[in-house]
């Protein structure tokens, strides 16, 4: 029972590092990606070399890949941003991005076995250690969504044109954005190698985009506690229902659709979860 | 040479299959300046339809064509009537617009899977496997079949958008949708024409990717590489997307002859990135900044 429950904590640990990461991208950049399943593949991939092979421990491997995550992010971004991508180029380009680091991956033999993949690798991701680090995670999005850089991002989300003409570097902040998320895709492919011990080229696919998009339309763009908050239930909900496991996709495919036409500014809608209770304060002191 | 003909002619017969989805994307964007990522399931759809159509019904080849074209017809309308139009009225975002298509081609696509199974089946017709022999040039009737009718379809689009009224109303809508509603076009008709064409398209297709390949729930992953064929003729512009789907086409099956053929998927990808570094609005497409 204690494995199975901390089994499911530290999948949701995994999701929300991921989401917050996409979180960054899409709902305050207003950029989106199928292709973030890539970042996780090569944070994964670059973190396990540096534990199995350079005698790396967890938490400097985590970041390692991280960094080599936002490297690519750094590589894919720059030509993409400069080439003034708009919303749906981006997207597909991002989905390339995902095939081809999949397919790379499955034909490099040295250190990695191709398709393959990498198996014993250590079980590093205990279920506390890792909600502690999705935890950070959230807080740094929170605060970093609250700074200077979440505001620029924001006007560039609601009106490019409008955020270039009062002087913002819309390629730049851009770029910067792309590779926090592409970091912190990372780190959550590290701690999923080090919970499931083994991964191959396609462990992180199609779906796993499909799964954190899914995660932050849901949970509402522009927010970080909303897309919180639906990690979590996606990660529970197949547990809690197994008949759902199989038509899972069906199911978000469906959510997707209804989201976007009846409600779409999702769950939290740019608010944040204890932002009510703020204003509130804030008007009983005002009123004082 | 013999060998670069064969290339060649390979290149042209999967370049009118994008050629073909490419003017599906380019049709609508044209107008309301979004892509439509429904289009993958539109096409997959409309090929089973063909499928079913001669596995239960027994039907000749040409009727199971026309049946696939009608069904993703059917099924693009279905996605524009329940989805986009409803969005579009409530000024909705692309960015809104994308994901619901997402959502779509997720739903239709894992529905099918649940249903029919994900495994690969063959086209039920053994026109992708005759072959006819010119000199050491080998065609296979598929490849005559699929290139002859795309320009057919391309011949006819042409004719209905630049000599027909509704056509009128398309060309006028591709500049301001608003105005020409203004003017008494009937919009509403502009964009069950557009999305009726471009399921037909989506349908012919898919058909014949189906036959030179094989049937699965997720063939509609091609209609990405048709997105990148339309990115390279410009977005939005219909003779651009018919190049553009040929060159990529072409380029792909050179690549995978010549260079490797691990590569010819990451090719289009590559491509895309290029072509909007150095050329942003692609071969023929109108400036993007136009539309701000």
């Amino acid at each position: 029972m204690y494995q199975y429950l901390s089994g499911i904590l530290t999948v949701i640990a995994i999701n929300i590092t991921a989401v917050c990461g996409l979180t960054i991208l899409t709902g305050f950049t207003g950029m989106f990606s199928l292709g973030h399943a890539g970042f996780m593949s090569l944070g994964a991939y670059a973190s396990v070399i540096a534990i199995k092979y350079w005698g790396f421990s967890f938490i400097p491997a985590m970041l390692f890949g991280g960094i080599v995550a936002a490297f690519f992010g750094l590589l894919v971004g720059y030509p993409t941003m400069k080439g003034r991508m708009r919303g749906d180029t981006f997207a597909i380009a991002m989905l390339g991005f995902s095939e081809t680091v999949r397919l790379a991956l499955s034909n490099i033999y040295p250190y990695i076995n191709g398709a393959l993949g990498i198996s014993g690798i250590p079980k590093y991701s205990e279920a506390w250690l890792v909600l502690l680090i999705a935890a950070v995670c959230v807080y740094l999005t929170f605060r970093y969504t609250k700074s200077k850089h979440g505001r620029i991002a924001l006007s560039i989300r609601d009106e490019e044109t409008a955020a270039e003409l009062i002087g913002v570097n819309v390629t730049r902040e851009k770029v910067k954005n792309f590779m926090i998320s592409g970091f912190f895709c990372g780190m959550a492919g590290c701690m999923y190698a080090c919970y499931y011990t083994f991964i191959t080229p396609n462990t992180f696919s199609a779906t796993t985009s499909n799964n954190i998009l899914a995660a932050v339309v849901f949970g509402g763009m522009g927010s970080v506690s909303g897309p919180t908050i639906a990690a979590i239930f996606l990660a529970m909900l197949p547990e809690v229902l197994r008949v759902v496991q199989k038509w899972r996709l069906v199911l978000y495919g469906a959510l997707m659709i209804l989201v976007m036409l009846f409600k779409p500014e999702g769950l939290m809608g740019g608010r944040e979860l204890f932002s009510g209770w703020k204003m509130r304060a804030k008007k009983r002191e005002a009123g004082k | 040479m013999t060998v670069f003909i064969q290339q060649v002619i390979t290149g042209l017969s999967i370049g009118s299959i994008y050629a073909l989805l490419a003017v599906g994307y380019a049709l609508i964007f044209s107008i309301y300046n979004f892509s439509n990522f429904a289009f993958g399931v539109i096409m997959m759809v409309g090929t089973f339809g063909a499928v079913y159509a001669i596995n239960l019904a027994g039907a000749p080849l040409p009727i199971a064509i026309i049946v696939g074209m009608i069904v993703a017809a059917g099924i693009s309308l279905l996605v524009e009537l329940s989805t986009y139009r409803p969005m579009r009225r409530k000024n909705s975002p692309r960015l809104y617009l994308m994901i619901a298509g997402i959502g779509v081609n997720m739903f239709v696509e894992n529905l099918a899977i649940q249903t029919i199974g994900s495994s690969v089946k063959p086209f039920p017709s053994n026109w992708g496997r005759i072959i006819l022999n010119i000199g050491n040039i080998s065609i296979a009737y598929a490849d005559i079949l699929s290139g002859g009718l795309s320009v057919v379809m391309l011949v006819c689009l042409w004719l209905f958008i630049y000599k027909t009224k509704i056509g009128l109303g398309i060309r006028a809508s591709a500049y301001d949708v608003n105005t020409t509603g203004l003017m008494g076009v009937n919009v509403d008709m502009v964009s069950l024409a557009v999305f009726a064409i471009s399921g037909l398209a989506a349908g012919l297709a898919g058909v014949f990717y189906g036959m030179k390949y094989t049937v699965y729930p997720s063939m509609g992953a091609v209609s990405n590489k048709a997105f990148v064929a339309s990115v390279i003729g410009g977005l939005g512009s219909l003779p651009g997307a018919v190049i553009g789907g040929l060159v990529l086409g072409l380029l792909e099956t050179m690549v995978s002859a010549y260079v490797s053929s691990k590569l010819r998927d990451m090719i289009a990808y590559l491509v895309m990135i290029l072509i909007l570094v150095f050329m942003p609005n692609g071969l023929l497409g109108k400036s993007v900044k136009d539309k701000l």
